[in-house]
Formats: structure tokens, sequence, C-alpha cells
């Protein structure tokens, strides 16, 4: 893969949580790119870390946590088109300059539960152009003059008016697009979204998703997408990469992730998911066995306990990535004969 | 935001009520002759008079007749004098409400900037410095009664190292009356400072780390902001909410705290004047001063009321 | 049912009511400070109880040619003006005092839960007039209220223990009554409800032992306030008379200038001993809530 058409590069990312002196992990060993200008999925059960993984990059864990990697580069555009190079693990303190800098205008976020996300106390005009005013000091007039052109843009009704609204006098709907607004508005290159819909009635959702998919046809953003939401993975998704107890189990383009699934997780996971245009009559399956608790897991295969291929190597050690197809990978020991990937 | 301070303000009105009932009838049951309230004692003595004015202000009417004369008088300006002193009621008022309302508003004012800034610092720097001054102090506050508080600072600061007076508001002839005020207000500010602070600091702390830990915080950094302006502008706009809410249950605090304050320092405010009148059984200067002490809680609730429907848009726009 | 199923289940259920108070006086003893200021209250509490009966000095002894003199190994805390032993009186004192303190919060949680209780059972209206009173005694300075009532109804201990339930039964009120309302929307009392039990019944049979823990809390909360309250009064003269010994006539006895200047531990004894107990009964608090009623931590 070329370097220069990276946007984001992840190498041996860990996090975990301290809680009564102990240690727990709960992203293990991450590693994965991002090609600029495309959508990764980041698919994965409740409480399998994915969203831990986007708040490491982000540097947006609190004091308990630890969080070490090999390497986190972002690849930055910067004003005059050149690219360099910005090492997110190497930044002194999370909230520090360096961070600041790139949160806004080349890397933000949008939010699973738009009723929390939004600060009550201002409106949300207020609050969409505060990055703005931050990075690129513009006086207020013509940030406002930005952000009504962004609201038009997501079809929010009477944008002008709704500017001057508390984000309390909006439906859900409304305000995930103030949020995905205030994502947008410093016009980022990567734009992580942590399941954005989850959160919305099934409508609302789908006019959430015809927003998302317009930032990828027409904009050309890099987005990494957490989700649930099995129809959008496939309606947007350029690579896969299934998380299961905070690894990365199997990755690889959209196509081949899910015409031939490798790892049993995903195989199972696939099936316990209505998808558009399954066979009329499939019944939908149920993994058997309940999740693990983090802090109780063995070495070896995290999904040891679940599987229906079990057997003793599987618990001997942590099992490596092998490269189902190229490009493909998948971390299961039935896949043994192939190359590792490291 | 005019419509519900409006409200807020019509609301004071059948409180007021309830409490002026509370305690006129309250004396009442006591078998106080309410002629008092209406003549000073040199006259008291002349039965014939006395039953004379019976006669004319109607006290052989039923109670609650009387009550809304008793109500009617206080409206019009009329409260009234001393049973012991013979004094002039409104004058008590007007000599001895403005030094409590001083030392209270102050006390408040500081208690407000000390709780808020330690409550924000030991928020943010958990287990700091700041953090177990705090602690200390609110252990202080909650555990230490106000008089000890206010008799330690008093052993310490007046009588060992003579730094501020003792007693009073003034000394006899200060030549620089604005520094001689200010160092009079010193330590009985700070006795009543300490406890409402802790109660201050405390709501402020807990509100803090509750709202740093929510999205918006997460979504005001991810803008790319400088953290003090999310600690400020989103963090502690939000706590102070909550704190504000509670402050309204807790504004009595200040009140009770200058009664017992002023008796230790001597300050020359209603709440020494009312233990005066309370032990002295100096009732009808008893039953004002009580209702003059209620309407400055209700004007603090309000004004408090104010400040939280400002900090929230949900209560001054509506749903 | 058979004889021996009964026996059974019953010994289960002592074995499973056995490991969750083992687990919950493990967790109590994790928290430190709760753990020292229970230690510290148990201390002062049964030093109060036992002293007088095993007591050096007797409290009322007067020795005035011994006078006022400083803490030493014959008198612990020294003597006071008329030489009678201050160890002896502050335990006394704590005797009135505590007594006081936990009576008066036993009565306030009476008063409260039959509030909260009437304002639940009519609703509406009176529910809202309930919380009205509620809200206006809480506005309004408690000791202001109790100064008056004191003077009006005289100095005496019942008076005292009176007027305190008057004027501090509104927080478990309040609490009463926020229970009860989430209670209502639990499943088995609608379930009650729907089998046609009167609404009275539900409550006393469903609700009212659900919000046992809750109140024990509150009740606990509460002493410590009593306590400062009744130092208060007496410190503004108008306590439990001044031959009783409370905590409060016996700081305030050491309050006067001469006292305040020359003998120390006449009112910093004393009000340090009182300080201590209230912390400590705070602490304990916190612990007893933690433990029996985690979610309002």
């Amino acid at each position: 893969m070329n370097e220069s058409q990276l946007i984001l590069s992840v190498r041996g990312l860990n996090t975990g949580f301290v809680s009564d002196r102990k240690l727990t992990r709960i992203v293990k060993d991450v590693s994965f790119d991002l090609e600029r200008g495309k959508v990764m999925a980041l698919v994965g059960e409740s409480g399998c870390g994915k969203s831990v993984l986007m708040n490491s990059i982000m540097r947006f864990l609190g004091k308990n946590a630890v969080s070490t990697a090999e390497r986190i580069s972002f690849f930055k555009t910067g004003a005059d088109g050149s690219v360099t190079e910005q090492r997110i693990d190497q930044f002194a303190k999370p909230n520090g300059p360096e961070m600041r800098a790139l949160r806004g205008p080349h890397i933000s976020m949008v939010f699973q539960d738009p009723m929390s996300a939004l600060n009550p106390a201002y409106r949300v005009g207020h609050q969409v152009i505060e990055g703005l005013r931050e990075h690129f000091k513009m006086s207020k007039k013509e940030a406002m003059q930005k952000a009504l052109e962004m609201f038009q843009k997501l079809s929010i009704p009477d944008a002008e008016a709704r500017l001057q609204s508390y984000p309390h006098e909006f439906s859900g709907g409304m305000k995930q697009r103030v949020v995905i607004a205030i994502a947008m508005i410093c016009n980022p290159e990567l734009i992580i979204c942590d399941e954005p819909t989850t959160a919305l009635d099934v409508t609302i959702q789908a006019q959430i998703m015809e927003i998302l998919q317009a930032l990828k046809e027409k904009e050309g953003k890099s987005i990494i997408l957490v989700t649930h939401n099995m129809g959008l993975v496939a309606q947007m998704a350029d690579t896969v990469c299934v998380m299961y107890m905070g690894r990365i189990v199997e990755s690889g383009p959209l196509e081949a992730v899910f015409d031939h699934p490798s790892h049993l997780y995903t195989r199972a996971l696939l099936r316990s998911v209505p998808v558009l245009g399954m066979k009329p009559g499939t019944r939908l399956q149920t993994i058997p066995g309940s999740t693990p608790n983090p802090s109780e897991l063995g070495t070896g295969c995290e999904f040891a306990d679940r599987c229906e291929y079990c057997r003793d190597a599987c618990r001997a050690k942590d099992v490596p990535l092998y490269a189902v197809a190229p490009g493909h990978n998948a971390r299961c020991i039935l896949f043994n004969d192939r190359p590792e990937v490291h | 935001m005019l419509k519900y301070a409006f409200k807020k303000l019509l609301m004071m009105i059948p409180m007021l009520l309830v409490i002026s009932a509370l305690i006129f009838f309250g004396i009442k049951a006591t078998g106080v002759d309410p002629i008092n309230f209406l003549v000073s004692p040199d006259m008291a003595a002349n039965t014939e008079i006395l039953d004379a004015l019976r006669e004319r202000y109607g006290l052989n009417d039923p109670a609650y007749v009387q009550y809304f004369r008793w109500l009617g008088q206080l409206l019009q300006g009329n409260f009234g004098s001393s049973m012991v002193t013979g004094s002039s009621i409104a004058d008590i008022i007007a000599n001895f409400l403005p030094p409590t309302l001083l030392l209270s508003s102050v006390s408040l004012v500081l208690a407000a900037i000390l709780g808020l800034v330690i409550g924000l610092v030991s928020a943010v720097k958990q287990n700091g410095i700041v953090d177990y001054i705090g602690r200390f102090l609110a252990v202080l506050g909650q555990a230490m009664p106000q008089f000890l508080i206010g008799l330690i600072l008093l052993l310490i600061f007046s009588i060992r190292l003579g730094w501020l007076p003792a007693t009073g508001m003034y000394s006899a002839g200060a030549t620089n009356s604005f520094i001689d005020g200010l160092r009079h207000l010193i330590l009985p500010c700070i006795a009543i400072t300490i406890a409402m602070c802790s109660v201050i600091m405390r709501y402020t702390r807990n509100s803090m780390l509750d709202v740093m830990n929510s999205d918006y915080i997460k979504l005001a950094r991810s803008k790319g902001i400088p953290e003090w302006k999310v600690f400020i502008k989103h963090g502690l706009r939000n706590a102070l909410r909550p704190v504000v809410v509670i402050l309204v249950f807790r504004i009595s605090l200040l009140f009770s705290g200058s009664v017992v304050i002023e008796s230790v320092f001597s300050w020359p405010g209603v709440g020494a004047r009312m233990t005066q009148g309370v032990v002295s059984g100096d009732y009808t200067v008893v039953m004002v001063l009580a209702l003059a002490i209620a309407a400055s809680v209700l004007v603090a609730s309000f004004l408090l009321d104010i400040i939280s429907a400002w900090l929230d848009p949900r209560i001054r726009i509506g749903q | 049912m058979d004889q021996s199923v009964r026996k059974m289940q019953s010994s289960l259920r002592r074995e499973y009511n056995r490991r969750l108070m083992k687990r919950q006086f493990n967790k109590f003893m994790e928290n430190k400070l709760s753990v020292i200021g229970t230690a510290i209250m148990l201390v002062i509490l049964l030093a109060c109880i036992i002293y007088p009966f095993v007591a050096q000095y007797d409290y009322k002894e007067i020795n005035l040619g011994l006078g006022a003199t400083a803490p030493s190994g014959a008198h612990l805390f020294g003597t006071d003006r008329l030489g009678r032993d201050l160890f002896a009186r502050c335990m006394m004192g704590g005797r009135y005092s505590i007594f006081i303190g936990v009576v008066s919060a036993l009565g306030g949680a009476v008063i409260g839960v039959v509030l909260g209780a009437i304002g639940d059972y009519f609703g509406g209206k009176v529910d809202a007039f309930i919380i009205r009173v509620t809200e206006l005694f809480q506005t309004f300075p408690s000791l202001v209220l109790n100064m008056i009532l004191a003077a009006v109804l005289g100095r005496s201990m019942l008076n005292l223990i009176l007027i305190f339930i008057c004027t501090g039964w509104m927080s478990t009120a309040r609490l009463v009554r926020n229970e009860f309302m989430s209670l209502r929307n639990e499943v088995y009392v609608k379930a009650s409800e729907a089998f046609g039990m009167s609404r009275a019944r539900v409550m006393f049979t469903q609700i009212l032992p659900n919000t046992r823990t809750p109140i024990i809390v509150s009740i606990t909360a509460s002493i410590p306030g009593y306590i400062l309250s009744e130092s208060s009064l007496s410190f503004l003269g108008l306590g439990v008379s001044d031959t009783t010994p409370t905590w409060g006539n016996i700081i305030n006895s050491g309050t006067n200038l001469s006292s305040l200047m020359n003998f120390w531990w006449l009112w910093l004894i004393p009000g340090l001993l009182l300080t201590i107990f209230v912390l400590s009964v705070n602490y304990f608090g916190d612990g007893l809530r933690d433990l029996l009623d985690p979610k309002q931590a």
C-alpha cells in the first residue's frame, strides 16, 4: 500500500482501565490502516471495545485509562496541500495544543446520542461556530454565515431561525444533524462516527444514513464508521474490521468480509442480523453463550468459549492474524496454513 | 424570562402571607396581650385608656379579623413598638437590618466565590492540595458549631494577636471609617463563610465531576478549543445549575449563621437584636423581625431562582 | 408442604442472608473513613453511657478550693471554675446531647413518614400543599424558629425535643415522598393494585416496608444536625436549663470573656469533643448509606 494515500495508520494499540489496582485490557494490540477518501466500518457487539478504541485515537480517555501504541499516525494535509505525519501517540498531553490543533479542522467526531451530546446551556448556532472561531479566527458574522450554509446543506428546515434555538427545542434527528454540522463545520479530513444512528428512530436513521452517504460520495471524506447497523455498513463501507473482546478478529474489503466471512465470530455475527437481499425463509441465528467478562479472559482466542470448532491449540497462546486472501485477514487457527500478517 | 421572574415574584406573596399568619397565630397562642402591638409601654399602665383602645382597635373581634388588621398596619408601615424598650419597631428595623444584610451578603458572595473556585479546582485536580484544603474546610463547616468557629477566630485574631477588633461594627472615633468597618467585618464574615462555603464547595465538586463525564464535554473537546474554555464555559456553566437549585434550600444557613455569629461578635444586626428580644420576651419586636428575616430569605431565594433560570434555557424559555 | 423441605428452605435462606451480610460487611470495612468514624462514634457513645457508673468523680461535685485547673493526670479534661471534673461533665453531657439528637431524629422521622405517606395517599392538591409547606419550612432558618419556640414554650428537655421535631421533619418527609413516588411505579406495586388491593393496604404492606432502609439512613444523617442545634441554642441562652449539663451548656458556660482568655479547656475541649462526635456520626452515616442504600450514594 502506498503510504502517501493513507490518512490514519494505527499499530499495536493497547488500552486498559485500572480499577481496584487491577488493569483490565479493553483494546488489545489493534492495528489498521485507513486510506484517504475511504470508509472503514468497525463492527462488533456492545462492549467489545469499539468506542474505547475511537476514544484512544481521539485521546479522549479518562485518568483511569492506560493507553500505549507503537504508532498512531495521522497524515495531515496542510494549507499548502503538503502532507505531514502527526504522531498522535507521542503528543505529551491528551488535550494539549498539538491534539487540539488536529481536532476540528482535521479530525472530528459524531457522537452516538445526540440527546446528551449538545450542551443544553447554549444556542446551537453558538455551538456550531465555536470551532470556526477557534481555528480560523473568523468574525462571528462570517462564522454564522458558514453555519447557516451548513444547516442548509444538511436540510435543516428554517435554518436561519434554528441557529438561534436551544438544543431542547430540537427533535432527536434534528439534534443529530446539528452534531454532524458541528463535526463538519471546520471541513475535517477524517470523521469518526461513533454509532451515529443507534439512538435514533428507524425513519430518522434512514435520513441520517443518507446524509452520511452524501458525505462520502460528494465530499470524499475519510470516515471511520462504528456501528451495529449492517445495512449502513453494506451501503457505505469500503473496508470492514470486525472486533471481538478488544481484538480485531477479521478485516478486509467489504465484499470479501461479507461474502466470505472467515472468522467464526464474523460468520455468527452475520447470521444473527438481517441483511437486505437475504433469502426469504432464512432464520436469524443467535450466537451461543454470552459475552465474557473482559477481566476474566485468559490467553488464547477470546471467542474460544463460544466457538463450535474450538480446540486445545486455540487456548494455548494468542492467535496471530492469517491472510485468508490478499488484504483479507482473520485471527483464527483454522487458517494457520496461510501466511501470518504483522 | 421576565414572565418567569414575575411569576416567581407573585408566588412570594402567598408565602409571606402564610409566614405572617404562622407568626401571628403562633404568638397569639402564647397569650400575649396584642394591645402591646399598638401602644407604647408608658401608656400601658392606664387601664381606662387601654380598654378604650381595645374597643377602638377592635381587639375584642375574632382573631382572624385582628390578623388582617395587623397585616394592614404592617403594609402601611406601622410596625408598632417594642414592649420592653418602647422604641419604634420601624426604627429598630432601619437600624438593625442593614448591618445584617451587609454581613450576610458579603459572606454569601465570599462563600460563593471561594466555594466555586475550590469546588472547581478540586474536581479538576482530584487529590491535589486544593482538594485537601477543601475537604478540611468541609469537615470544619459540617461538624463544628458555628459559634465555636467564631470563638476560635475571636480568641486567636483579636484577643491573642490583637490584629482585628473583637466586637461591634465601628470603633468609636475611628479615623478611616471604611477601613475600620472592613476590619470589623472580617472575622464574623469568615465565621459565616466557612459553613456556607463548605456546602457550595461540596455540591460544586460533585456536580462538576458529573458534568465532566458527559458527552457534551467530549463534543466540546472534539472542537479543539482550549481546556479552560471546556472547564469554565461548558463544564462550570452546567455544573452551576444544580448547585444554585440546592442553594435555595440552604440559604437559611446564612441567616441561622448570622444570628449566632452576630451574638459572638456583638454585631448590631437583626439576629443579635432578635436573640435579645426572644430572651427578654419582647414579642412585638420578635414578630416583626422574624417576618423581616423571612422576607430576606424569600428575596434571596427569588434571586437564586432567577440565576438558575438564567443558567438554564429550559426554564427560561420553557419546553 | 413437607417438613424436611421447609427446614431445608429456611436453612438455605439463613445461609444466603449470612453470606449477604458478610459481603456487605466487607464492603463497609473497605471504606476506611467510615470504619474509623464508626469506631470513634462507638467509643464516645460507650464512654458516655458507662463512665457515669464507674466514675472517679461525680459530675456535680463542687470543689471551690480547687477552682479551674488545666487538664492533668488527675483530671483528664481539667476542672471548671467550681472545681467540677470536666471529663465527668462531658460524659454526662454526651448522654443528654446524644439522647436529644437521637430522640429528635426519631420523632422527626415519624412526622416525616406520616406527612410523606399522607401526601402520597391523597395525592393531587394535598400532596402539592404538603410539598409547599415542606419547602417553606426548609427555606425558613430553623434556628430562628427554634429560638422563638424555645422562648414561648419555656426551657426544658422535653420542650427542646418537641421543638426539634417540629422544625426538623422536612428532609425525611421529602425523602419518603420521593421514595413512595418511585415505588408506586414498581411492578410489584402495580400488580398488587391490579389484584384489587386498596390504596391504603398497598401503601402499608407493599410500599412502606421498602422505604425502611432510606429512612434509617436519613435518621442517622439527621442526628448530628440536632446535636449542633442544641449547642447553638444553648450558646444563645435558649437551650435546656443551665443546670442540665448538655454539651451545649458545658461549652456555653466557658464562653465568657475571662474563661475564653484564661481557661481555654473549659470551652475548647467540650467543643472539640462535640465536633469529633458529629464528624464520626457523619462518616458512619456515609458508610451506612453506601451499605444499605447504594443507589443514593
